[in-house]
């Protein structure tokens, strides 16, 4: 099978969800896309007209940040590429620059299809504002007069006549009912078709010849849809707001294929920033996030932040704590079961138990405080006190009498921290 | 010789040179208190219960290797190899 991309990521890039916006029939700016400064010259030399370069990052503001620039010169559009790539925009490293013709704009609008999926809609929602280019949040802030949204029936799907409707209330005028529709009804079959999760153009052009161009495009698919579309391309079945890390990737394997429990590992600090951080491990997703706001309240910082629920086995659970403990910048690690579940919790000991004993048999010092509560709790923490008890660590373990305290255990991994710095300092 | 098998995503390895000395035979009571009850003791050292399809009812507990750690003769060993986590651990000076 020949695959329309090669990512590890359910949201495209602007690149990428231009390819399919043209392949389905909604105009596109004319360009491509240039991974050094000699192609990037190359293209802007073939279009022979203004254009515009675009980082391509997956991140919102993008003007604002630096990352669009005009140029109105082969020469220029050198000199752009060279100063855009390998460049940071808002965290993420600029690998490759979209070159397009730049636009001769009189309007800009705003279509957006995206899931509400509140009890009181589950459906598709259809936006748009006659106010594009601006973020929406803003002109739903500012001008919410300019906005429109439409719920649509799945099963009857989004006719023209529903977009016309959508339009005139809007006050947009007769003559553009027909092309704008054409494109709304258009973006929501995309939709559709591909299992988005959501798809926005901002902004959608109408340029002085009268003709409408996608300038810009946001196209996510639903993580659970990806087995439906292999031809993708997508590797990893996973929504996130960054492409995945090699470690990330690596974390993927232990998941994948593997539906015996959940475990999620997302890396949230650079690679190779200084050390400081705590190697984070939560049990079920709300009261995990409690533990990261009790750190965060103690001044500590999180190097990741993994989770594995859902009555894991315990060989998932020791490579969750392996994959932690590839992170060069942790200085302690933190279990924080902050719920009484109603797993089987000696899996997550056996498996904690053999990491550990195989990561700090010679980390003396290392801190590492477990909160592990819920079935067979007190077998579990004798798992965890007996396993690892004669280790050269700092070693605090709690039970359900701490559960729905996450300061004070916060507070003990603080000062395990401190103690285990100041002592590696003298 | 080792006796070895495999779980889904797991190999255990059994030195059963030491199992004829232990006592406790800790690594089948944990296989049967925590897992699935698949292994069984013959003729003195632990083997897969007869007719137990390991990949299939193995729930890959670990349970076994830590018993045996502690109760018997550290006989038994569980290989959990993450694809490319070493690769990764060296490149980054880990």
């Amino acid at each position: 099978m020949t695959y329309l991309f090669d990512i590890n990521m359910v949201r495209l890039l602007e690149y990428q969800g231009k390819q399919i916006l043209r392949k389905c029939g909604i105009a596109i700016p004319a360009g491509r896309i240039g991974s050094n400064p000699d192609e990037a010259e190359q293209i802007a030399s073939e279009l022979n007209k203004p254009v515009v370069v675009k980082a391509q990052v997956w991140s919102t503001g993008r003007g604002k940040a630096g990352g669009i620039k005009f140029a109105y010169s082969k020469e220029e559009t050198r000199r752009t590429a060279e100063n855009l790539l390998g460049s940071e925009i808002k965290g993420f490293k600029v690998e490759k620059v979209l070159v397009e013709e730049k636009l001769d704009i009189d309007r800009e609008f705003y279509i957006g299809v995206i899931v509400d999926d509140s009890y009181k809609v589950r459906s598709p929602v259809v936006i748009f504002s006659t106010r594009g280019g601006v973020d929406i949040e803003e002109v739903s802030r500012e001008t919410p007069e300019k906005i429109a949204r439409m719920n649509v029936d799945i099963f009857q799907g989004l006719k023209l006549y529903d977009a016309y409707y959508l339009l005139k209330s809007l006050n947009v005028e007769s003559g553009l009912l027909r092309p704008l529709g054409e494109v709304i009804c258009g973006v929501y079959d995309l939709f559709r078709k591909y299992d988005a999760r959501s798809i926005e153009i901002n902004p959608l052009i109408l340029t002085k010849n009268g003709e409408i161009f996608a300038a810009d495009c946001r196209f996510v698919i639903d993580d659970s849809s990806v087995p439906r579309h292999p031809e993708l391309g997508i590797s990893i079945a996973r929504d996130s707001d960054k492409p995945l890390s090699g470690l990330e990737e690596i974390a993927w394997t232990i998941e994948e294929g593997d539906y015996r429990g959940v475990s999620f590992f997302a890396q949230l600090a650079p690679e190779t920033g200084k050390e400081g951080y705590i190697g984070y491990h939560g049990i079920g997703g709300g009261g995990a996030i409690l533990g990261v706001d009790a750190l965060e309240r103690q001044g500590l910082r999180i190097a990741d932040y993994a989770d594995t629920s859902g009555n894991p086995t315990a060989s998932k659970v020791y490579r969750i704590v392996k994959t932690i403990f590839a992170q060069k910048n942790i200085v302690g690690y933190f279990l924080a079961g902050f719920c009484v579940a109603n797993q089987e919790q000696w899996h997550h000991a056996h498996g904690i138990v053999k990491a550990l004993r195989e990561e700090l048999k010679d980390r003396k010092g290392f801190p590492v405080v477990l909160v592990l509560a819920g079935n067979k709790e007190e077998e579990s923490l004798q798992i965890l006190k007996e396993g690892l008890e004669d280790l050269p660590i700092r070693l605090e373990v709690y039970g359900r009498e701490h559960v729905y305290d996450t300061d004070f255990v916060a507070g003990r991994m603080k000062t395990l921290v401190d103690e285990y710095l100041s002592e590696r300092r003298e | 010789m080792a006796y070895e098998f495999n779980e889904r995503t797991i190999k255990i390895i059994i030195d059963r040179r030491r199992c004829s000395e232990c006592r406790t035979k800790a690594c089948v009571k944990a296989c049967s208190l925590y897992d699935r009850g698949i292994l069984m003791i013959r003729e003195g050292v632990p083997v897969l219960r007869e007719g137990a399809d390991a990949e299939r009812e193995g729930t890959e507990c670990l349970a076994c290797e830590e018993e045996c750690r502690l109760r018997g003769f550290n006989a038994l060993k569980i290989e959990a190899p993450i694809a490319g986590l070493e690769e990764y651990k060296k490149a980054h000076g880990v």
